[in-house]
């Protein structure tokens, strides 16, 4: 079966650093190209697991809503000036941030059914 | 049909006869009133009620809420294309199958169907809700598709408006049973189907008043004459 999670993560920085290391086994003999792909798609499901059982922090974020779009299940938000509030109220802004918002795997076996 | 004859009147009958100005005095076009450097407006100035040839009772003209049109963009459409690469589009194929999109200036919502078909809603004006249509054309057609601008049609106009009196609506809906009905368990207002114009009128107790139906302005403004003597009849002591 092909992978069931969504491989955006790998472009996060812990997934970034990931790939490095892989490629550079690679390079060096130490383990395979097929041993780097599972290695990858373990982390996409892992993240994805951790993301909705181990994180609880949230914020709540204000702003305007340059563009919008749904395709596929996912929806894109373009923000500008995006004011986050942490739970600890601390305010963070920015000039203008991208959301990409998918659902999670259990949401995506729910939609099957 | 008599009946009907007798209720509804014809809309300058009655004494406070509504005064036509007619263009004797132009005034001035979208002039000085617009303010200078902010988002240039979708339309110029509205024109004055005298230059539309609005005829107002008592003050009072509705106010044009919402006018939906169809537009045949003469094209197949390829919706996943148009929701991936247009921003403010919307697509769940499973839920509805059309792309859902939105303009802010007018601020306007379109459905666009895969047939070519497109429904644009939310503009205030005709004039706006035409604009419209042609962004939304505009923005398909710069997607890669044939898309034409064919068939512009209003399909319904709804206006609204305040005759700052309240009304016995149990009275109204008694003598015009024929075009009433009211229900208040099921909802609170009266629904006043008129014959002449076609327009159907939400009529509520504050005199709050909402018409719709109506396929080009001047229905929905003879449809309130129309209806403000009646209104006046019943007016709560």
């Amino acid at each position: 079966m092909a992978s069931a999670y969504y491989e955006f993560y790998r472009g996060s920085s812990i997934g970034m650093a990931l790939t490095d290391s892989l490629d550079e086994l690679i390079t060096s003999g130490a383990i395979t190209p097929q041993l780097a792909m599972k290695v990858l798609q373990q982390f996409d499901k892992s993240l994805a697991d951790t993301m909705v059982k181990m994180v609880k922090q949230k914020t709540t974020l204000k702003g305007h809503l340059h563009t919008y779009r749904l395709c596929d299940d996912v929806w894109t938000f373009i923000v500008k000036n995006p004011q986050f509030k942490m739970e600890s109220n601390d305010i963070i802004g920015a000039p203008k941030i991208k959301i990409v918002a998918c659902k999670n795997g259990d949401a995506i076996e729910a939609g099957k059914k | 049909m008599q009946s009907q004859q007798q209720s509804q009147q014809p809309p300058h009958s009655h004494s406070q006869s509504p005064t036509i100005v007619g263009s004797s005095q132009p005034a001035p076009l979208a002039g000085p009133s617009t303010p200078g450097p902010t988002a240039v407006p979708a339309t110029p100035a509205p024109l004055t009620l005298e230059q539309q040839h609005i005829t107002a009772v008592e003050g009072i003209v509705p106010t044009l809420q919402n006018i939906v049109a169809t537009v045949n963009l003469d094209c197949r459409l390829d919706l996943k294309t148009i929701a991936l690469h247009a921003r403010n589009a919307e697509y769940n194929p499973k839920r509805f199958a059309a792309v859902i999109m939105r303009i802010r200036d007018p601020k306007t919502t379109a459905l666009i169907f895969a047939s070519g078909k497109m429904v644009v809603t939310g503009a205030k004006s005709e004039d706006d809700s035409r604009l419209a249509s042609r962004k939304y054309a505009r923005i398909v057609q710069k997607l890669g598709f044939d898309a034409k601008f064919s068939e512009f049609k209003i399909q319904n106009i709804v206006g609204s408006c305040d005759v700052k009196f309240p009304i016995r609506l149990e009275g109204l809906a008694y003598s015009h049973g024929q075009f009433s009905s009211y229900e208040p368990e099921l909802f609170p207002g009266l629904i006043y189907r008129m014959i002449k114009p076609k327009v159907v009128l939400l009529i509520f107790v504050s005199g709050k008043i909402v018409l719709t139906g109506a396929k080009v302005r001047e229905e929905i403004y003879t449809a309130f004459n129309t209806i403000y003597t009646v209104l006046c009849e019943f007016r709560k002591p």
